[in-house]
Parts: structure tokens; C-alpha cells; sequence
């Protein structure tokens, strides 16, 4: 799997709603028609916020820890 | 690239993985707040039970995320009902608590006589104004006054910005204050639904718990008009092939992975009937409020004498506690080290700068509404909401209406900042 062709969407440093807004926006706009995406959050909440919008908007979600704090959130469209 | 995996699917499932440095800070965190809590209780036993508790509510905080502005804002911004559901769950079970006890104190509420330190404040203009002003605040600063406080142990650093603001909007309340309470707070009433034409407890407990479930079910059906789905997120279930697997099966639901909210609010509602045995409900701005008059103090600005906070419960001032070990201390100071600990043990610690530099502002200006406002109240989303629903005073529900029109307002306002 060829991580470095996965478009990224870096979060990181916002706080809830932005990380759950900005994937929105994201997937409604820049992004529309790729079909996996990344993003990263060092925000926890963000884990059960973003899932239920992506998944709204007709992706599936795998979450992998990255580090202390930092996740990876992969959206991928079913 | 990826390391360990949050969801269970682990590479090499018979690998003992080492326990993490943030593991053994947790567990250092663990041993020093022990170490406090026995100190504290070679003055006052009462304080350090006091102080435990509070570590286990910033633990419960922490775990859960509990974020009683997300649960006000994601009902408007995304038709989303996940925290308001868990709070409206802990304040369920926290009203059958409330009333046994204060059942207990006032075996008659038709008498007269509220029962001592329960959360029943005055309604009036001040729960509207204080109620609308927090709304707006929490979600401008991107979390309520307790909420703020966990994240500050958590390492964000916006949070210890926004705590500042609460603490110099405290101020501006204090030097404000007489004028509200000549205005308008002196003349307001006390309503407590026991002591109403002949409700009595079982009423008031129904009328409450209806009231609630009425909410839950708002709540679910804003949730269904915007066709959330809830979220099924991929998790390959590995076997316990050894020991370390199995230990750490039984340690991850509690330490690593957050808590389900509702889990959170039965165990917020619990420890709110386990804190009003022993003294009193939960609160936090009441030792805020101490900070900042201490802090106009040390600038030299006269503090004044506030009219009337004799005659009021909740979040005020307490004269009688103004010690650095007191009740209001053990309560909001005491949930910092809790919540770091499940910050450490999940390895989420981390310092967290905004990347950018309006969220400063966001935090600084949220959080001096905030405090202003939980001045005005007397309490927070915790003293004047959590704690004030439960002890069947009408206020908790006004002020409750109150944020959501300000949540609802303060949505308006992030979606233009971006």
C-alpha cells in the first residue's frame, strides 16, 4: 500500500468541532471524488466525532495510534 | 509508519509489548496524589476524601471525554445527541440520589426550609443572561469550565488560556456583582419543585425524570432527522494468545480505549450523590472565583463586600472554606492529577499547541464569558447544570434552555471564524 499517494488532511493542533469541520468540508469539497483519505488528530474526541460524518457521507474508518496522543483516521469510500 | 494500533489489530499478537513511559508517569501521578491525600487527611479526613473523589471525577472526565460543550454545540452543528444522551443519564441517576438525601434533611418540603448546600438558585434574569453569556463562551472556547480544566492536564494549552479567561471574567463579576444583585438576583426566587402545591418528592422526582426523558428522546429524534449513523469502525478481534493479552484485555476498556458517555454519566452521577453525602454537590467555579478575588487582591484592587452570597448555595465564595485546603480546593484542583492520570495511562498525554493564533483569542475570550457568566449563574455546566437538575430546582432547567440558545448562538459565530 502506497502510503505516500493517500491524500493527507493534518488536523492536528484543532480542537473540537474544527477536526470534525474541516473533514466535512474536506470530503464535501478539496477531496470529493478521492477516494481514501488521511487525518491526522492529536485530539481524542475527535476518534468518535469524525467517524459518524465520514461514514454519514458514505466512508468506512480505520483508526491506527500513531504516537503519544496522534492518530491516523483512514477514510475510505465503500 | 504505524506503530501499536488502537484497535486491537496488533501484528504480532504473542509479542509482550513494553509498558510505556507515560505508563509509569501515570503510575508516579497515582503515588504522589496518595501521598496528598494522606497529607490532607492529617488535617481533614472529610477534605481528603474529598480530594480522592475528585481525582476519580477528573479521571471519569477524562476517560469519557465528557464535554458538556460538544453536547450542546453537535446537537446544532451536527444533529449529533452522543454527550447530551450520557449527561442527561447521569442527571437521572443523580436526581433519585439528590432527593433520597435531601428527603433526609427536610422530611417535609412543604415547611418552608430548603435542604443546606443543594444546587437551588434563584431564577430570574441572571440564570438567562448567565446561561445565554456560557453558552456562547463554551463553545467559542471550545469547552465548558470543567472541561478546560481536564484538558489543561491533558497538555492543551489553549485550555490553560481559557481557565485564565474564566478566572479574570470571575473578577469582572466580583466588581460587578452588587450591582446584579440590587438589579435583579436580590429579588429572584428560589423554586424548588418538592415544596410546590403539594408535590412533595414523588412529584418532583417524577416531573424531573419525565422532563429528562422528554430531552432523550428530542435528543434521538433530532439525531434520526439527520441520519447519523453510529459508527462501526474496523476492528480486527485478535485472540488473548498469552498472558500480557489477556491482562491488557481486561486493562484496555478502562485505561486505553475511552469509555462509552454513558458510562461516563452514571459514574459523574454517582460520585455527584457520593460528594453531596459527604458535604455537598459537585462544583468547580466556586475555587475559580477564590483565584480571581485573590488575584484582584494582589493588584491592588479593593475587593468588595458581595451583597447577599450569605443567603445563596451553589458555586459562591465560601468564606468559611477560604483555605488553600478547602472543600472548593480538594474538588477543582483535586480533578487535575485524575484526569492526567487517564491522560497518561492511555498514552494520550501531549502538549498541544494551537497552530493557529485566533484559537488563542477563541480561548482567552470564550473563557472570560464564561467566567462572567458562571459568576452571574452561580455555577457552571457542572454546579449550575449537573448538580442543580438533580436537586429539583427549577433553575438547573432554565439555565440549561439558557446554553442552548447560546450554544446554538456561539455555533453561528465558530462557523464564520473557521
Amino acid at each position: 500500500m502506497a502510503d505516500e499517494q493517500i491524500p493527507v488532511l493534518d488536523v492536528r493542533g484543532e480542537i473540537c468541532p474544527y477536526p470534525m469541520l474541516k473533514t466535512n468540508e474536506a470530503l464535501e469539497g478539496d477531496h470529493k471524488d478521492v477516494v481514501t483519505l488521511d487525518v491526522l488528530t492529536d485530539h481524542p474526541p475527535a476518534l468518535s466525532t469524525v467517524p459518524p460524518q465520514a461514514m454519514k457521507r458514505g466512508y468506512e474508518v480505520e483508526i491506527d495510534e500513531l504516537g503519544a496522543g496522534e492518530w491516523r483516521m483512514r477514510l475510505t469510500k465503500i | 509508519m504505524t506503530t501499536d494500533s488502537l484497535s486491537l489489530d496488533n501484528e504480532k499478537p504473542n509479542a509482550l509489548r513494553p509498558v510505556s513511559g507515560q505508563t509509569y508517569a501515570g503510575l508516579t501521578v497515582v503515588a504522589l496524589t496518595l501521598l496528598a491525600a494522606l497529607f490532607i487527611s492529617r488535617s481533614n479526613g472529610e477534605v481528603a476524601a474529598i480530594w480522592v473523589l475528585a481525582n476519580v471525577f477528573g479521571l471519569t472526565l477524562q476517560r469519557a471525554r465528557f464535554c458538556f460543550a460538544s453536547a450542546f454545540r453537535d446537537l446544532f452543528l451536527f444533529g449529533s445527541g452522543h454527550n447530551m444522551k450520557g449527561i442527561l443519564i447521569g442527571m437521572g441517576i443523580a436526581t433519585i440520589g439528590f432527593a433520597a438525601i435531601m428527603n433526609w434533611i427536610i422530611p417535609n418540603p412543604g415547611a418552608g426550609f430548603l435542604p443546606a448546600e443543594a444546587h437551588i438558585l434563584p431564577v430570574g434574569l441572571s440564570v438567562v443572561v448567565g446561561g445565554v453569556l456560557f453558552g456562547v463562551g463554551m463553545v467559542i472556547a471550545g469547552g465548558c469550565v470543567s472541561g478546560s480544566l481536564y484538558r489543561m492536564a491533558e497538555g492543551y494549552v489553549a485550555s490553560w488560556v481559557a481557565i485564565l479567561g474564566v478566572i479574570i471574567g470571575l473578577g469582572a463579576l466580583t466588581l460587578t456583582w452588587n450591582w446584579w444583585w440590587g438589579f435583579t438576583i436580590s429579588t429572584e426566587p428560589k423554586v424548588w419543585f418538592p415544596s410546590i402545591g403539594g408535590l412533595g418528592y414523588t412529584g418532583a422526582i417524577a416531573i424531573t425524570l419525565l422532563g429528562l426523558v422528554a430531552i432523550y428522546l428530542l435528543v434521538t429524534f433530532m439525531e434520526f432527522k439527520n441520519g447519523l449513523f453510529m459508527p462501526h469502525i474496523n476492528k480486527k478481534i485478535v485472540p488473548a494468545m498469552n498472558f500480557d493479552d489477556r491482562v491488557r484485555s481486561t486493562l484496555d476498556p478502562i485505561f486505553k480505549r475511552g469509555w462509552p458517555v454513558a458510562i461516563g454519566g452514571v459514574v459523574l452521577g454517582i460520585l455527584g450523590i457520593v460528594m453531596y453525602t459527604i458535604h455537598m454537590p459537585l462544583g468547580v467555579t466556586g475555587e475559580l472565583m477564590r483565584a480571581s478575588q485573590l488575584g484582584l487582591g494582589w493588584m491592588g484592587v479593593d475587593v468588595p463586600v458581595l451583597d447577599g452570597l450569605s443567603t445563596l448555595g451553589g458555586c459562591t465564595g465560601r468564606s468559611g472554606e477560604s483555605g488553600l485546603l478547602g472543600h472548593t480546593f480538594a474538588i477543582t484542583v483535586g480533578l487535575l492529577p485524575g484526569a492526567l492520570i487517564g491522560a497518561l495511562f492511555a498514552g494520550e498525554f501531549k502538549l498541544r499547541l494551537p497552530t493557529q493564533k485566533r484559537r488563542y483569542i477563541q480561548s482567552i475570550g470564550g473563557g472570560v464569558m464564561m467566567g462572567y457568566a458562571s459568576g452571574l449563574a452561580i455555577g457552571c455546566t457542572i454546579g449550575a447544570f449537573f448538580s442543580a437538575v438533580p436537586s429539583l430546582s427549577l433553575s438547573g432547567w432554565v439555565f440549561g434552555l439558557a446554553m442552548a440558545a447560546g450554544a446554538f448562538t456561539g455555533t453561528q459565530v465558530i462557523k464564520r471564524i473557521g
